[in-house]
């Protein structure tokens, strides 16, 4: 089954539209469903235009194409998603892919806040630029992803993987302030530049295939490692958290 | 006439010990008072009656006239913002939750472009934090760190650190060590032991590295760390480790530079960290006198301390996408009602673009730079001078202010109770 949801022009375009209802799964019962523009409810019809083809029993035969002006407004797409696949033809807001636990979102242009924040499973796939904590843990929380995988094909803003216990982020580009902070498990690669990477870390591996700026000076350098055909330097840390974090970089600069 | 025991309504200190002479219902004179709160209780020419925007001028108009526009502004509003709040008492902060509550909107206090980080901090690792009265007493080390308080608390180091008389040091002045850290030379390094100088952006690689120390792994720190040598952490290290009880208070210069609230984490990770040697605690110089008790009034009531978005329904909480700064740049709101607060001295100028868009109404007893952003402003009475409430000190206290003048101004409690007794009616 195919859904696709064309957004209309609305005429208070600047409120953001809170989507947690477009989940493959939720389409499998119709498309009754309703979101929210600030305190007002509206049913899905009043901000999209649906076309639905063919059906579909389980969630994993479900696709969702959302598109038109104005996506990048979209919170909370495919938040608990756990099967099927979303497609984004352009930018999406806040939130897309919070807690998902399975299948595939695919956005084709870029991300805003939060996507995939305390992911645990399933794909996420992002062609432009992600904003800042992609991949994190939300406020006060321990954890922030615990399974899946994110895949950047453009930058990715600063707190990149955030508390990260698991999975894995992929960054094409370069990354901002702080990529990893307070990481405890999973696998982070940027493979351009970013600045304090690892930051108080615990334990997971963090490679960074560029310059890291700003470099920390609690990782403890070991000696140097191939890796996927590069030269990287190896450090353990962050000493100041008692951590046995693994940090590979390219190249590093202190702020001395 | 003298009133004495007078509580200050500047800063986060809320002196209770300021005399205030009153001749004619003016306050002619004040003693005890630092130059900051002289200055506001000695007060400013006040806006008379409510006025509204006609075209390019101001209309005056009745207190019955601006609450009813108030009310129905925020009653059409898909996403109001309401905002401000750390100007006024308790009893006031009370009301704009239950009005953002009822109107499904969203409700932010100065925190969010003050010491928003700190609280992101706490939450992440706690707070080993101690009233001022502990500090006053026993404290024999105190680091001010990224904090100006001559200029900015300027009673915090004589009645708390500096030159205040402790209960349990024989001689405080010569016992009570004092560290400065900051990106400059400032008023209060030049009355520091030690003065630490670190690079701009450099606070969390030194913190991190003062832990590393404070560990025992001064070997693998760099010869400098953001412009301060490793000779010089180490005394610092030392200073702290040979301390009975340190207190650091810390301030802007830690909380808005890069890294933001992981600084504030890093330090009250090192403070956790020094407790395993001796006694530490770590305080936030709060700013406005009651941005500490808009925290506490919104977190008694949703759970949350501020940046609290009820358009749901229910309490939604997420700094940097429900706060005041982050929702005016991205134009999310559609109204905003701002109490005890001038956001556009503050503001980014993007956040005031849509400012100028939406309609804007101000409860504040002074024309500011917001007045040119409202439709409408209503004066109010000033918390401490001429309405009483509650309000809560830097470190948590609440103390009761007291009224020193009768205007017959309402106050914002009288104010907003009003707007929400309409706001319930029309919802009924």
């Amino acid at each position: 089954m195919r859904v696709t949801l064309a957004m209309r022009p609305a005429a208070r375009s600047f409120i953001p539209i809170e989507a947690e209802a477009i989940v493959p799964k939720n389409f499998l019962s119709g498309t009754d469903l309703s979101v929210w523009r600030g305190n007002r409810e509206l049913r899905l019809d009043e901000v999209f235009s649906v076309f639905v083809e063919g059906s579909a029993d389980r969630p994993e035969d479900v696709e969702v194409v959302i598109s038109g002006d104005g996506t990048s407004r979209l919170k909370r797409v495919g938040e608990y998603m756990d099967g099927g696949k979303i497609t984004v033809l352009g930018d999406i807001g806040m939130h897309c892919g919070n807690f998902m636990t399975g299948g595939t979102i695919e956005i084709h242009g870029n991300a805003d806040g939060w996507l995939g924040r305390e992911m645990a499973g399933g794909t996420i796939l992002c062609r432009g630029d992600a904003a800042d904590y992609c991949a994190s843990g939300y406020r006060g929380g321990r954890k922030g992803m615990t399974g899946g995988t994110v895949e950047v094909f453009g930058r990715a803003g600063d707190f990149l993987a955030e508390s990260i216990a698991g999975g894995t982020v992929i960054v094409h580009g370069d990354a901002g302030d702080m990529a990893g902070a307070e990481m405890h498990g999973g696998t982070l690669v940027v493979h351009a530049d970013c600045s304090r990477p690892a930051a108080n870390m615990k334990g997971g591996s963090c490679y960074v295939y560029g310059t890291a700026h700003g470099m920390l000076p609690t990782f403890k350098r070991i000696g140097t490692v191939q890796h996927e055909g590069r030269m990287l330097i190896h450090f353990i840390g962050d000493i100041a958290n008692r951590g046995k974090g693994n940090l590979f970089v390219k190249d590093y600069r202190y702020l001395d | 006439m003298i009133v004495k025991d007078v509580v200050c309504p500047f800063c986060g200190c809320l002196c209770d010990d300021i005399e205030v002479e009153v001749e004619e219902n003016r306050v002619v004179a004040v003693a005890n008072a630092c130059e900051l709160g002289t200055k506001k209780l000695m007060g400013e020419k006040r806006m008379k009656n409510p006025i509204l925007r006609d075209g390019g001028t101001w209309k005056d108009i009745t207190y019955d006239e601006a609450i009813q526009y108030t009310a129905d502004m925020l009653l059409s509003a898909e996403r109001p913002l309401l905002y401000g709040w750390s100007g006024t008492h308790g009893e006031a902060q009370c009301v704009g939750v239950h009005m953002a509550e009822l109107v499904r909107g969203v409700i932010d206090n100065t925190s969010s472009v003050c010491h928003g980080p700190s609280i992101l901090a706490i939450q992440e690792v706690g707070h080993p934090g101690c009233t001022l009265g502990v500090v006053k007493n026993r404290a024999d080390l105190v680091i001010y760190w990224g904090a100006n308080p001559i200029d900015a608390h300027p009673r915090h180091l004589s009645r708390y650190t500096r030159y205040a008389e402790g209960f349990f040091l024989e001689n405080a002045f010569r016992d009570r060590k004092v560290i400065v850290v900051d990106v400059r030379r400032t008023e209060t390094a030049n009355i520091a032991d030690e003065f630490v100088q670190i690079k701009p952006g450099g606070d969390y690689a030194v913190l991190s590295a003062l832990r590393a120390i404070v560990r025992g792994k001064t070997e693998m720190i760099p010869r400098t760390v953001a412009g301060v040598t490793r000779e010089q952490l180490v005394r610092v290290v030392d200073l702290c480790k040979g301390a009975k009880f340190g207190a650091v208070y810390f301030g802007l210069g830690l909380t808005m530079t890069g890294g933001k609230y992981k600084n504030i984490r890093n330090a009250i990770e090192l403070v956790s960290e020094l407790s395993r040697h001796t006694k530490f605690t770590i305080s936030a110089m709060r700013g406005h006198y009651n941005v500490y008790g808009s925290n506490e009034v919104n977190t008694w009531m949703t759970g949350y301390p501020f940046g609290i978005d009820f358009s749901r329904g229910i309490a939604f909480y997420n700094p940097g996408e429900t706060t005041a700064v982050d929702i005016l740049a991205r134009k999310e709101c559609d109204a905003a009602l701002i109490v005890g607060s001038d956001p556009a001295a503050h503001f980014p100028r993007r956040c005031l673009e849509h400012l100028a868009d939406i309609p804007v109404v101000q409860l504040d007893p002074y024309p500011n730079a917001t007045t040119a952003f409202c439709n409408v402003q209503i004066p109010v009475a000033v918390t401490g001078i001429d309405a009483v409430g509650t309000a809560y000190r830097m470190d948590g206290v609440p103390i009761r202010t007291r009224r020193v003048l009768s205007t017959g101004y309402p106050s914002d409690e009288e104010v907003l109770i009003r707007m929400y007794a309409l706001m319930q009616g029309a919802k009924a």
